[in-house]
């Protein structure tokens, strides 16, 4: 009689037996799938991540030693940047590096403006300090898009469009402001600048909302979001032509982060900056802030892995241990009819096979409801695990790697007994 | 012509105390051998020794002329003997069918109803059979292995006065159809009664009886 026939036997006549290896191993191999899933669906998320927010890299000035001697006035020691700027031309150069997706440069607060023929919603003073009244703050920007209102998504464009490098006197206004003025985008409004002293039109290319409700108790107009906005940056240009000169800095978007280092090493051998001091750094921030939640489940997913790869080993150790050694007199028997050592050896190994193959039949299934309730708990970013047909052959080898590790280890002092002293024994 | 010898075999647990002394004893086939002695005095040992479940600390076990350590005990084991066990040695999750088919290519039913068993019996789990009936099945399986020398350890040890008188009746019809060569070990008179030679086990040594 072949082993394969006896294992097929044993596995069939002795029910409760197979039942508990049948369990045992169902357990292992749905917890092994599920661990894979997870893992891969963790992996997946983190790829994801990386191409929906891409790469960036942040242009600023070097600010350290450049701040020049310092220029004493009535106030006191003034001291002030004396090293490059980002010029116009340097971004230009920056815009046609391959891989370079985007840019923006992003100045809070830049353009303090007074409507003309628009009115800010009140604060709790009204200062007049303008002969317009009181003034607000603009962000001057090359991409409104890019800007961190909006990319965070408290500021959503309601109506219109973003501000881009090409415009030219150009505002974003919030829908709160354009209520409370009748004011659409197409419309133009006149604002005055104490700075410059001078009133400037600029037309509304579009209306974001996002600020309802964060008024507050403003004392002042410029403290109310919604009576602040976005003006482009080449106004600033016309606008302080002597004073502002370049930007205060500049984001480089890339289309993947991947190839963050390749662009920044394109950029950083640009002529128009060699020998600038002007400093080139990669930005990984935003993609640290949304990727670092998927970073832990990736390292407990390795490791529940490792850890259920090490237990199974162990159980399945000593399960087939109990099981061999109930079984001490059939191997005797079987040895003393002169069926050899490896032949038992495979006979159990066979058995534990074939239980295994339905075992992982049945965690495919189980594996399927398990990983989506295990990838819920483990993190609050939404994975998406799947069971694939692929993670079958890694779990099959493992659980195959385990088996025979297992049958080897606890058949090894049985089978290696005489049988006349097994015999002898269990008699 | 013996076909299975021992030449002076010597066996000691733990190399001290000395269980058999320089037996040296020769087997022919279609003959019974009966093995006789008081318990202890290494019956069993001896049985095993010749069956190849163990090996001896001196000496020689030869089947045909050629030490059975040439080839291997389980090769031994295999193809040239078959054992018989007091307490019958059937593997509990087969059939009696399956027992005797257990080492054999030939169809074991043949064998298992012409020692007694029904069809309807022979497809039983085997502890669903009497203890008689399980030692038919074992002595089955001796049979179905077409191994040349059946040694038996107290075949009717744990059966009543009649199934052993019908056991020890089997075994001598076997040796008569089958020509086989049979030794077994016992230590009941009737068994005995039944062989062609009579063996005697003392003090470690071995006299005819």
């Amino acid at each position: 009689m072949s082993f394969i026939k006896r294992a097929v036997l044993y596995c069939i006549r002795q029910r409760f037996k197979t039942a508990i290896l049948f369990l045992t191993l169902t357990i292992i191999a749905t917890f092994l799938l599920t661990g894979i899933a997870i893992r891969d669906a963790a992996d997946g998320a983190t790829a994801d991540v990386r191409s929906s927010i891409g790469g960036k890299i942040m242009l600023e000035p070097d600010t350290e030693g450049n701040m020049g001697g310092g220029v004493q006035n009535q106030w006191g020691t003034v001291y002030g940047y004396t090293g490059d700027l980002i010029t116009p031309d340097i971004v230009a150069a920056i815009s046609r590096v391959d891989g370079v997706v985007d840019y923006n440069s992003e100045d809070t607060a830049a353009y303090y403006g007074a409507g003309v023929d628009f009115n800010y919603l009140p604060a709790a003073f009204n200062l007049s300090y303008t002969p317009y009244g009181e003034a607000s703050s603009y962000t001057a920007t090359l991409s409104s898009e890019k800007c961190a209102a909006f990319q965070s998504g408290k500021y959503k464009l309601t109506a219109g469009r973003h501000i881009t490098p090409d415009d030219r006197q150009a505002c974003l206004i919030s829908k709160e402001l354009a209520d409370y003025n009748g004011l659409a985008v197409g419309n133009s409004v006149n604002m005055y600048s104490l700075d410059t002293d001078d009133v400037t039109k600029f037309k509304i290319v579009g209306i974001f909302d996002g600020t309802e409700g964060t008024s507050g108790n403003a004392l002042t107009v410029d403290e109310i979001p919604a009576n602040c906005g976005y003006i482009d940056y080449s106004s600033m240009f016309e606008l302080f032509g002597n004073e502002l000169t370049g930007y205060q800095q500049l984001t480089i978007y890339v289309d993947d982060p991947t190839g963050v280092q390749s662009v920044y090493d394109r950029i950083a051998t640009l002529p128009e900056l060699k020998g600038k001091t002007l400093k080139l750094s990669i930005d990984t921030e935003e993609y640290d802030g949304v990727s670092s939640p998927l970073e832990p489940v990736q390292k407990s997913v390795n490791i529940m892995i490792a850890i259920i790869v090490a237990v199974s080993a162990v159980i399945l150790a000593l399960l087939l241990t109990i099981r061999v050694r109930s079984r001490k007199t059939e191997i005797g028997i079987l040895l003393s009819v002169g069926i050899s050592r490896a032949n038992i050896i495979l006979q159990l190994f066979a058995e534990a096979v074939l239980t295994a193959v339905i075992s992982f039949s049945a965690a495919v299934p189980l594996s399927i409801f398990t990983a989506e309730k295990a990838g819920n708990f483990l993190t609050s970013a939404s994975l998406d695990v799947k069971i694939n047909a692929e993670y079958l052959l890694p779990v099959s080898l493992i659980g195959l790697l385990l088996i025979a590790l297992a049958v080897t280890v606890s058949s090894w002092t049985v089978v290696r007994s005489s049988p006349r002293d097994i015999l002898t024994k269990t008699s | 012509m013996n076909i299975l010898e021992a030449r002076n075999i010597a066996y000691s647990y733990d190399g001290k105390r000395a269980v058999l002394k320089n037996v040296s004893i020769g087997f022919e086939t279609g003959k019974i051998y009966a093995i006789l002695g008081p318990s202890g005095c290494g019956k069993t040992t001896l049985l095993s020794l010749l069956g190849g479940l163990d090996s001896p600390t001196d000496g020689q076990i030869l089947f045909n002329g050629v030490d059975i350590a040439k080839k291997g005990l389980a090769f031994h084991r295999k193809n040239n003997v078959a054992f018989i066990f007091q307490n019958y040695n059937l593997i509990d999750y087969m059939t009696p069918v399956e027992n005797a088919a257990l080492t054999s290519k030939q169809p074991s039913l043949p064998f298992l109803e012409r020692l007694g068993l029904t069809r309807e019996e022979s497809r039983r789990n085997v502890l669903r059979l009497s203890g008689g009936q399980q030692q038919r099945v074992a002595i089955a399986r001796a049979l179905a292995s077409d191994a040349s020398v059946i040694l038996a350890d107290e075949p009717t040890g744990n059966l009543d006065e009649d199934t052993a008188e019908e056991i020890a009746d089997i075994l001598k019809e076997c040796v008569r159809q089958a020509d086989k060569c049979v030794i077994i070990v016992t230590h009941s008179g009737d068994v005995a009664k039944r062989a062609d030679e009579t063996l005697w086990l003392k003090r470690g040594e071995i006299y005819r009886g």
